[in-house]
């Protein structure tokens, strides 16, 4: 049976006024919460290989038995190419996979896309990491 | 899992090391001078991506733990540092407000096109310099972008309006790519949660100064957002094996949407004072 773990874990810092050449089209915090991270297991049912956003839904077997739909975001196929990925070789629908990610922040069954374990037990980054685009707490 | 993921993580630390993937060893320091020009000035022609490390596409992959990078070699230099920004007094407060609603602002997250110190530092997106003796043009894959910078000794165009990117113009200083740009739009960032006016003034120094290595550096003005010029500085790195591809920004943009739904409740993603993420 698969199942929806959270694992909770810090993300470590920045140096200051050392700027980390990762960009994102829009800030994580906006939509995603840091404090909640996921990892899911399930069957991808459609992939958007799309700007400025790649998506891979799938749907996740509960404990309950109920089965959940889930939405992820990641890279836009640029990155994705260049960061291992093949348009409709890497991942297919049909395929199961395990992803990581964070939540986002109303709750529902959307999240950031960090990284995907293919049924292989290959792991792949789909996303940037936590944090990225929100400029960070203090204006400095 | 982790344990198959420590298996994995060698395998791919072993695939690397054999492909002299650059994200798991050092790269040689010195590969030679920076070629020149016909007309004898430095060559800056190539495909360049924001890196500390030479070699072949420079990107992270997964490690033990879910979602953190493999270690590696830290590079030899800081790929991007920026000074601290001297906000005037409401400006540091407007920038905060930014930072405090977690950047919904954000021009960039509506695919407007935004000025150079932010567009050169693109990590995942590779950047493009084609050069003339007459101009040079820059190509940036992120935004699908491009600027030409005339580099005949001609001044600034009087005849056109202020735009995002602003009006370049180049002269060489040495060996070093002096581009002045001004009649800039007012409201872009410059990084997230920093803003600029129309009074934004930057003078880029580009230098290639060696075969892989392209130093930028922005001396970045506004009169009417900081109290004094400050700077950020980027490594460029040749990526010879790879080309610009096409990005369209609004093929898919569902954020601008979104986002118009969680501006109706702030407190949902509004960073809370002490204690709240």
């Amino acid at each position: 049976m698969l199942a929806l773990v959270t694992i909770v874990r810090l993300i470590p810092g920045v140096a200051a006024h050392l700027v980390t050449p990762v960009l994102a089209h829009h800030s994580f915090g906006v939509a995603f919460d840091v404090t909640k991270p996921v990892t899911v297991s399930g069957v991808i049912t459609a992939i958007e290989w799309m700007n400025p956003h790649s998506h891979v839904y799938m749907e996740v077997k509960e404990k309950s038995g109920k089965v959940a739909k889930w939405k992820f975001e990641g890279y836009p196929p640029n990155v994705l190419s260049r960061t291992g990925w093949k348009k409709d070789v890497t991942i297919k629908v049909g395929d199961t996979i395990t992803v990581f990610g964070w939540r986002a922040r109303d709750g529902s069954n959307f999240a950031h896309l960090r990284e995907v374990t293919l049924a292989d037990g290959k792991h792949l980054y789909f996303g940037p990491p936590a944090g990225t685009g929100e400029g960070g707490a203090v204006a400095k | 899992m982790r344990t198959a993921g420590r298996v994995v993580g060698a395998t791919l630390l072993a695939a690397c090391v054999a492909s002299a993937c650059s994200t798991t060893r050092e790269a040689p320091a010195q590969t030679g001078s920076a070629p020149r020009a016909q007309d004898g000035k430095p060559d800056l022609t190539g495909v360049y991506q924001t890196s500390a490390r030479r070699g072949d596409w420079d990107f992270d992959v997964p490690g033990e733990e879910p979602g953190v990078p493999a270690a590696r070699p830290a590079g030899t230099i800081a790929a991007v540092q920026r000074d601290p920004v001297p906000y005037q007094d409401w400006a540091r407060v407007k920038a905060q407000e930014y930072l405090d609603r977690r950047s919904i602002d954000d021009p960039a997250a509506y695919c407007r096109p935004q000025s150079s110190p932010r567009m050169t530092p693109t990590g995942l997106f590779p950047i493009q310099f084609i050069q003339t003796p007459q101009q040079v043009a820059i190509l940036y894959e992120y935004f699908w972008l491009f600027r030409v910078i005339p580099t005949d000794g001609r001044g600034h165009a009087d005849d056109v309006d202020p735009s995002f990117m602003g009006d370049s113009v180049g002269r060489w200083d040495g060996d070093t790519l002096v581009v002045d740009v001004t009649n800039f739009k007012d409201g872009g960032w410059l990084a997230p949660g920093v803003f600029h006016s129309d009074a934004l003034h930057l003078t880029e120094r580009y230098t290639r100064v060696d075969h892989d290595q392209l130093n930028y550096e922005a001396t970045v003005e506004d009169s009417k957002v900081f109290t004094a010029p400050w700077k950020i500085r980027v490594t460029l790195m040749l990526r010879e094996k790879n080309r610009l591809r096409e990005y369209s920004c609004m093929e898919n943009n569902v954020d601008m949407q979104r986002y118009q739904e969680f501006v109706k409740n702030p407190s949902l993603f509004v960073r809370k004072p002490e204690g709240a993420r």
